[in-house]
């Protein structure tokens, strides 16, 4: 029987990250790519809660995981009322389309 | 020690600081009637507490009032380098309090009668209602003058003299609409920057030398350094090469503080700006030019007594000899009813300030005040005769208003008899005027004929033969005179040997100087026409302002439309009548003793000779600081002297005014006409003596002329040297780009167009390049972000083995090197 150690934890976050910044770099749906930021916000929380576990033996690491969600939340709101105001100006949501103030 | 006066002082001067801060933000919104009663509630105050401290000082005794002065409170400004204290404090002295009360006082009825003046006068400046402004003016001003009164420090009273000056080109040019008040406004100004400058040169002095702006410390500093000879006494200072040294800096410290009250009290030569100041309103020429302001510059002079040199006395009895003189002449011939009275202003200043510099300090304050009661009455009764004629202020028009406006008239007569010294020469019946002049001149008397006293030159004789027959026929002693004891012991029969200085106070000095009898001994004594300058214009005096007082009041009307409109009203004579009584009866019983008693402090140094006109007792005679005019007998003495040579002036002065002007103006044109002297000096008078021509002949148009200079040279040899240089150098360029091979003509492109082009493109193509990263699309940023990420993350995990590598390459050529 394989005891989970803090490796373990790691690995998972590791490909939780990547998996959220492949879905950034590859949704052009502007939900998607929200989608993508929670997989990367939570792999660094997965990360945290671990360290904390597992190095600091405090709650520390807890804590700011417990911020971080509150953040994304705050971060998804205000995202999400960017798109709506951006589908009313455009029609959609498909952030290529959103490349009109790049210079 | 409580500091209930100094305190009360000083609030009153806050007060009107007060009111003219909600008039300035308020103003507009108080209106019309409100907002001059914010004005005279808070000079109102100010009065009351002046009054207040006034009576307090009036009821404690010697002790007590050295008592107060001693504890005054002080405060330390701030410092000047790194011992050098500027103190801000209230100066609690007789001087202050009698002079607080007197502006308050005078200020208070003012703002009384200008409230009914501006009834009667638009308000309208530049076409809206200033009528706010007006009266936030005037407690401005009050503000100003109050706290120049108190000001224990030279410094401050020279902010609050640059303060009152800003307050009078304010309302000089309170119709600033038009040209010539805007003008007189500015006229006032800058003739005044022109005695200040010398006042702040003063004031470097005395700070460089005494070390202390305050006004104690300077004159203490400045007897020891005088006793010692040290100091001031022992500088020289070098000015462009010009050496100056010795007393002549003490004197010149004296003299440049002197300057200040020049400008101020429009002395001789900046009096020029005093009449062209009656473009302002009436009241505040009553207040202003009249009253208040230019006596600020006899109470500067009043309260730097103790740092001029015999020399500057000198330089001050002059100049105020030459004012009283020509301003007195020019008098003679104006029909402007307040133009006549500006000059006779000028003339009286004139007077304090001769008074002043022949060491006559309280008989010169005692002028100072009568006359500031007087003065005020006359101006209000002016304004009263303008705004009741239909704002006609040329006597020429006037005539036969006695009936349309009695208690104008008479309390301008009352007023006419105070300035011409109205008394009965002898007794103690007389109005101010009468008193204070009488005491100028004495003292004069004694400065020209029995100087120096007995005690220090022994029986100095001058020589007074001539003058030795109007003694003998000069009426016996009255209760007026001085009878002492017997000092002289040697009098020689028939001659004018009267009067004889006396040594007090020597052991009063803290420095331990000789007696004042050894200074006075090297005091020069005047010269002789400074003695009957003053004396002919005293008999001046009454025959212009009663030949002012006829025309206007008496006699036919000579316009029946200014005639019929001529009105009084209560608001404007009840502060005439008030000042009326004021002059009559307060002069003489208050303030006199008040001013010998604050002379004390005039004359505790070794350098000054201070002279009191009229001391009953020692004990009167400032503490026995100064000379007196205690002699033996009786009928030797200058008052006595002075009786038969001006003590009839009046009558004579107002009978022969009479004689020319009974019947209006026709005598006096006939004379004119006949009699080619007159018409001569007549024409000169007209012109003010062409002081305004010479100024602006000399000055303005030798500054002209330099402007002109300067715009020639400007023009010329500035702009010629610049386009030379710009055609050289267009020269050079066209040559220049010829042998670069950068062709003049259009759209060719040479040498130094490609390499400003060139340089030019390339950052364009770096620019299109670097951009092109920047897509705007979401996706590609988050690429770019995570593969840095990576790389960074990369470099931190293999850094070692980077850095060993390294490490390996540098150690291999090290030892290659090797």
């Amino acid at each position: 029987m394989l005891a989970v150690g803090l490796n373990h934890y790691l690995v998972l976050s590791a490909l939780i990250f990547s998996l959220g910044i492949l879905c950034m770099t590859t949704k052009r749906n502007a939900i998607g790519i929200l989608i993508g930021v929670e997989l990367v916000l939570n792999a660094a929380n997965v990360n945290l809660v671990a360290f904390s576990k597992y190095q600091t033996g405090s709650v520390d690491g807890q804590i700011v995981a417990v911020f971080v969600i509150l953040l994304a939340a705050a971060e998804a709101a205000i995202a999400i009322a960017i798109f709506m105001n951006f589908y009313n100006t455009v029609r959609t949501i498909d952030v290529d389309r959103g490349d009109e103030l790049r210079w | 020690m409580n500091h209930t006066y100094e305190i009360c002082l000083a609030l009153g001067v806050v007060v009107p600081l007060v009111s003219f801060f909600i008039l300035a933000v308020w103003g507009a919104a108080i209106g019309k009637p409100r907002a001059s009663h914010v004005a005279l509630a808070a000079i109102g105050i100010s009065a009351l507490l002046g009054t207040y401290v006034l009576l307090g000082w009036w009821s404690a005794d010697g002790a007590m009032r050295t008592k107060f002065a001693d504890y005054a409170l002080r405060y330390d400004w701030a410092v000047l380098g790194t011992h050098t204290p500027i103190t801000i404090g209230v100066k609690l002295d007789s001087l202050t309090v009698i002079m607080y009360f007197m502006v308050t006082f005078i200020s208070f009825w003012i703002h009384f009668f200008s409230i009914g003046y501006m009834e009667g006068h638009s308000d309208v400046v530049d076409g809206e209602s200033k009528y706010h402004r007006f009266f936030a003016y005037l407690s401005l001003f009050c503000f100003s003058m109050l706290g120049l009164v108190v000001s224990s420090s030279l410094l401050f009273m020279f902010f609050f003299w640059e303060l009152v000056g800003l307050c009078s080109y304010l309302l000089i040019g309170f119709y600033f609409d038009k040209k010539f008040a805007s003008d007189a406004g500015m006229k006032a100004f800058i003739v005044n920057r022109v005695g200040d400058f010398g006042f702040v040169v003063g004031l470097a002095l005395v700070i460089l030398f005494m070390g202390t702006f305050d006004l104690d410390g300077a004159a203490k500093q400045f007897a020891a350094q005088s006793h010692g000879e040290s100091g001031i006494f022992a500088a020289s200072i070098n000015l462009f090469g010009w050496q100056l040294s010795g007393t002549t800096v003490a004197t010149l410290m004296g003299i440049c503080l002197f300057c200040g009250a020049i400008g101020k009290s429009a002395q001789f030569p900046l009096h020029v700006w005093l009449p062209d100041a009656m473009a302002g309103p009436t009241p505040v020429s009553a207040l202003i030019h009249a009253a208040t302001m230019v006596a600020a510059g006899v109470y500067l002079v009043a309260r730097v007594f103790r740092l001029l040199t015999p020399d500057a006395q000198m330089f001050v009895a002059v100049i105020g000899c030459i004012t009283l003189t020509i301003t007195a002449l020019i008098a003679i011939v104006q029909t402007d009813i307040k133009k006549v009275l500006a000059y006779s202003t000028l003339s009286q200043l004139g007077y304090m300030i001769f008074g002043m510099g022949v060491g006559a300090w309280v008989a010169a304050l005692f002028h100072l005040m009568t006359h500031a009661f007087f003065k005020a009455m006359l101006f209000l009764g002016s304004g009263q005769v303008i705004e009741g004629c239909h704002h006609e202020q040329d006597i020429r028009k006037m005539g036969g208003l006695r009936k349309k406006m009695p208690v104008t008239c008479w309390t301008f007569f009352v007023g006419v008899l105070a300035i011409s010294g109205f008394g009965i020469a002898g007794t103690h019946f007389g109005l101010g005027g009468f008193f204070s002049k009488d005491e100028i001149l004495a003292v004069a008397y004694e400065r020209t004929y029995n100087w120096p006293p007995a005690h220090a030159a022994a029986h100095d004789e001058p020589d007074g033969d001539a003058h030795g027959d109007m003694h003998a026929a000069s009426l016996p002693a009255g209760p007026f005179h001085l009878v002492s004891e017997d000092q002289a012991g040697a009098v020689g029969e028939g001659q004018a040997r009267g009067a004889s200085g006396q040594a007090e106070g020597a052991s009063e000095h803290a420095t331990g100087s000789p007696a004042k009898l050894s200074v006075a001994a090297t005091v020069r004594a005047l010269p002789k026409w400074m003695f009957w300058l003053p004396i002919i214009i005293a008999y001046v005096t009454p025959f212009y302002m009663m030949r002012c007082w006829w025309l206007t009041f008496w006699g036919k009307p000579r316009d029946q439309h200014v005639y019929d409109h001529a009105h009084e009203m209560w608001k404007m004579y009840v502060p005439l009548v008030v000042l009326a009584v004021g002059t009559v009866f307060c002069s003489y019983l208050v303030f006199r003793p008040l001013l010998a008693d604050a002379a004390k402090a005039a004359s505790d140094s070794s350098m000054i000779v201070a002279i009191d006109g009229e001391a009953h007792s020692v004990a009167d005679a400032g503490g026995g600081a100064m000379l007196t005019l205690t002699h033996a007998p009786a009928e030797r003495s200058p008052h006595h002297a002075l009786i038969a040579i001006v003590g009839f002036a009046w009558v004579i002065g107002i009978g022969f005014a009479l004689l020319i002007y009974r019947n209006g103006f026709q005598l006096a044109d006939r004379l004119r006409r006949n009699f080619l002297p007159i018409r001569l000096a007549h024409t000169a008078l007209k012109e003010k003596l062409y002081f305004d021509h010479v100024y602006d002949n000399l000055i303005v148009m030798g500054i002209r002329l330099i402007g002109v200079m300067a715009y020639a040279f400007d023009k010329i040899i500035v702009d010629g040297l610049v386009n030379l240089t710009a055609v050289f150098g267009r020269f050079v360029g066209s040559f220049a780009g010829r042998q670069l091979d950068m062709p003049i003509r259009k759209h060719d492109v040479g040498l130094v167009d490609a390499l400003v082009n060139g340089i030019a493109g390339v950052c364009y193509d770096i620019g299109s390049q670097i951009r092109r990263p920047q897509s705007g699309r979401i996706r590609t940023y988050v690429m770019i972000t995570a593969g840095t990420a990576a790389v960074v993350l990369l470099m931190v995990l293999f850094f070692d083995q980077i850095d060993g590598g390294f490490d390996a390459i540098r150690r291999t050529l090290f030892v290659a090197d090797r």
